[in-house]
């Protein structure tokens, strides 16, 4: 018997890219993408993101996936605002906010994680090592994705925003318009405007960088200004 | 009522199932508002929405108001003229109101929109010789019944009739293709808001008529325009086969349980509803319905009544007997934790999620001096009676779910499950409906809820805060202070004085880096229980946080922050 043969009676395997096709990332805005590693939200692993402004790039992020009718539920916001929810993309019928008390939130969690695709959490306390080792197995196991608002032990991906810079309030003559970032990943530094003027994210107007960057590049043009960490 | 044999154009014994008679009230907004206001009927009335004329009565339009032109050009046209703004709510009343005359004269009918009704004209056969006095009946019953003026149109297909309708026409049968045919694009309007880009779309490709439309290949339109457009290409072809929620009668399906000695164990109550919801759901099935919608509704001893509306997709005993529970235990808990504060006792902690919440089980409220029968404190007594009401009641096709709905079926289970562990109130999925701030247009509602929204969202809001809008709601009251320390007071034509340090109750100072203009909200200055003033701010602080400030009598409240 041949052996791809084999592999696709004995454990389901098809195609040699069908073993990485199951982990494909979610994708997300494209200002996004280049955060993360493999340019999109992973299954399986946890995210953490951090510093100010974290909260909008999580939702941010889960508002391609939620249009495709993927579920996503938040624990431990608070009250979100659900005209910034809808502002920054996400499908309001695929989103729900799941207000319990901030000790219940792994337990909350590890109901959703049933039959959820991805979790936006604000952990009310840190796990002990084998809640959280037994938190990402289950991660795994369901391939969904979590984003966690706190520093996570055995996240793969952090970022963790740095600096936030508002622009539009000019002394009591405007009003807020955008909010540029750096944000620092496992892929280098990048720079955006979340939220950008309409609420989304977007990428910086080339006029307004403040440091002269090196125009030519050699792809497409990419939304974030890289640089060497 | 029998069919009189001279009569030459007797109903065909085999109707196309679809041909259908509409009627519709011309100007239905002007009719409404008419009633609402309880105007002469010799009044020009033009209803307004969103500054632009919608609706217009047969004398205003005949001094030259037009649909579409603003307040001013139609009391320029038209100055004895009443202005008046659209609501849709006595729209939809005063219509149900007055077609109940209906429900003695035919057996099926459907509401369309406020005004049109629809009437399978299969229903009319055993009752009328011929199309045009069956017509003529109903108009006449209608008329006198309500005095509004009925516009008839008859065709093949319900949307070919509301456009004849609008003619006041009736359609050959075998004729509506051609009839069809001839209408302009744009008639596509009629049926429904979400044509209204397509409308657009089709005009730019050159497609005048709805003929144009049909002749295109059905495949095309539909690759080209999804399943949107291929709907229009079977309505402009006169296949719509879309079939009508008939209008279910106005009888209530309701059933009523008194209790002997009142209770406050939801597990008693859990187990004496599934009876009684197995007697409602009998009950709306030998009508051959389905209950979609319950509404609970629970009484204390002491007259209190808590109701609510429950959406249950597979709607079973034991799904509304759950839901009776939750209600019970959450209305039961919320009275006796402010029964218990009004008292002065202290509040041991009774976790809302407990599925108990019986107080003199717990050993913290054993030791507690009895207060005595205490009227507010209806926890103590408990239910003494339970009523279950089908709120919401559909033919059995148009419960069926689409096999397209993703894996909501497991979503469903494991959110009830988490209802069931922390109350109904835990989960919360999101809407909107109008107001200015954030917090105003949140509409948290819990799961399979039916969410009631308390301001119009499709009213126009000015001053309404614009993108980028804060993520979180916050209503926390704070000072702003300049920079002498002197709180920061705030007119019409802006701040007093420079903001730069503000002040959190916990105690906390953080220095204001830069501000936004400030821009007040006057609203409903005319009724002082609904007047509200206030002025908001934006700032940005020192570390780099946007905040969103209010202020409103006096006080500054952070109301959104930017996270």
């Amino acid at each position: 018997m041949p052996l791809v043969e084999q592999l696709s009676r004995e454990m389901g395997i098809s195609t040699a890219t069908a073993l990485f096709h199951g982990h494909a990332p979610r994708p997300v805005h494209p200002v996004l993408a280049p955060l993360f590693r493999r340019g999109g939200l992973p299954r399986g692993e946890i995210v953490a993101m951090t510093g100010p402004q974290s909260l909008s790039c999580a939702l941010a992020t889960i508002a391609e996936a939620t249009t495709e009718q993927k579920w996503c539920a938040g624990i431990g916001l608070g009250e979100p605002a659900v005209s910034s929810i809808a502002d920054l993309g996400v499908d309001l019928d695929h989103f729900v906010n799941v207000v319990t008390p901030a000790q219940d939130w792994l337990r909350v969690a590890s109901i959703l994680i049933e039959s959820f695709d991805i979790l936006v959490v604000d952990p009310g306390y840190q796990p002990s090592a084998g809640e959280q080792a037994r938190l990402l197995a289950k991660v795994r196991e369901r391939r969904i994705s979590l984003i966690s608002l706190a520093p996570a032990k055995g996240s793969t991906e952090q970022i963790e925003i740095t600096d936030t810079r508002w622009s539009g309030t000019e002394h009591g003559r405007g009003r807020l318009r955008s909010c540029q970032v750096v944000a620092r990943s496992q892929t280098g530094v990048h720079r955006f405007l979340l939220p950008g003027p309409d609420g989304t994210p977007a990428e910086v107007p080339a006029r307004t960088v403040p440091t002269p960057v090196p125009a030519p590049m050699p792809r497409r043009t990419r939304p974030v200004v890289r640089s060497v960490s | 009522m029998s069919a009189d044999p001279a009569l030459e154009l007797p109903l065909p014994d085999r109707v196309d199932p679809d041909r259908t008679l509409v009627l519709t009230v011309p100007d239905w907004s002007a009719v409404a508002v008419a009633a609402e206001h309880d105007l002469d009927p010799r009044t020009p009335v033009v209803v307004l929405h969103g500054g632009r004329v919608i609706a217009a009565d047969a004398f205003a339009r005949s001094a030259g108001v037009i649909l579409g032109i603003g307040r001013r050009a139609a009391q320029l046209r038209c100055p004895e003229a009443r202005v008046v703004i659209w609501d849709e709510e006595a729209d939809n009343r005063h219509f149900s109101a007055g077609v109940g005359a209906l429900e003695e004269l035919v057996a099926r009918f459907t509401l369309l929109s406020p005004g049109t009704l629809a009437i399978p004209l299969g229903s009319l056969r055993h009752g009328y010789a011929d199309e045009p006095s069956a017509v003529e009946a109903l108009i006449s019953a209608l008329v006198s019944e309500t005095g509004w003026e009925f516009f008839p149109g008859i065709a093949d297909t319900v949307f070919a009739a509301v456009l004849a309708a609008r003619q006041a026409r009736r359609v050959e049968p075998g004729a509506t293709r051609r009839f069809l045919a001839a209408q302009p694009i744009h008639s596509l309007e009629y049926a429904g808001a979400e044509y209204a880009e397509l409308i657009d779309v089709f005009g730019h490709l050159g497609l005048r008529t709805l003929g144009d439309l049909a002749a295109l290949d059905a495949r095309d339109v539909t690759s080209r325009f999804g399943e949107l457009g291929r709907r229009a290409h079977d309505l402009a072809g006169g296949r719509g086969r879309t079939p009508l929620h008939d209008h279910v009668r106005t009888e209530q399906f309701g059933v009523e349980l008194g209790l002997d000695t009142p209770t406050t164990r939801s597990d008693t109550l859990g187990f004496l509803t599934r009876q009684l919801a197995a007697d409602l759901l009998a009950k709306v099935r030998r009508h051959g319905l389905v209950c979609t919608q319950i509404t609970i509704e629970l009484r204390a001893a002491g007259g209190q009544s808590s109701t609510r509306t429950w959406r249950i997709d597979d709607m079973s005993e034991t799904a509304i007997a759950d839901r009776l529970r939750w209600q019970a235990e959450g209305w039961l808990a919320g009275s006796s934790q402010s029964g218990r504060s009004q008292t002065g006792s202290s509040r041991s902690g009774a976790g809302g999620s407990g599925s108990d919440s019986h107080r003199r089980r717990h050993p913290g409220a054993e030791d507690l001096p009895d207060p005595g029968p205490d009227p507010e404190d209806f926890a103590e007594e408990g239910v003494i009676a339970l009523s279950l009401v089908a709120a919401e009641l559909t033919t059995a096709l148009g419960a069926t779910k689409s096999l397209f709905d993703e894996n909501t079926g497991q979503v469903t289970h494991t959110l009830e499950r988490l209802q069931g562990l922390f109350g109904p109130d835990a989960v919360l999925v999101p809407g909107l409906q109008g107001g200015w701030d954030p917090a105003e247009t949140n509409l948290w509602t819990p799961w399979q809820q039916t969410a009631t929204p308390e301001r119009n969202p499709r009213a126009p809001w000015p001053g309404a805060l614009r993108a980028p809008r804060p993520t979180t709601v916050e209503h926390l009251p704070v000072d702003v202070l300049t920079a002498d320390g002197r709180p920061v007071g705030a007119r019409p034509a802006g701040l007093e004085a420079e903001p730069r340090t503000i002040r959190f109750p916990a105690g906390g100072t953080e220095a204001i880096a830069d501000y936004s203009g400030s821009w007040p909200i006057e609203s409903g200055w005319w009724d002082p229980a609904h007047s509200t003033y206030r002025t908001r701010l934006q700032v940005v602080t020192e570390s780099g946080q946007a905040l969103l400030l209010s202020k409103e009598n006096g006080q500054w409240y952070l109301t959104g922050r930017y996270c």
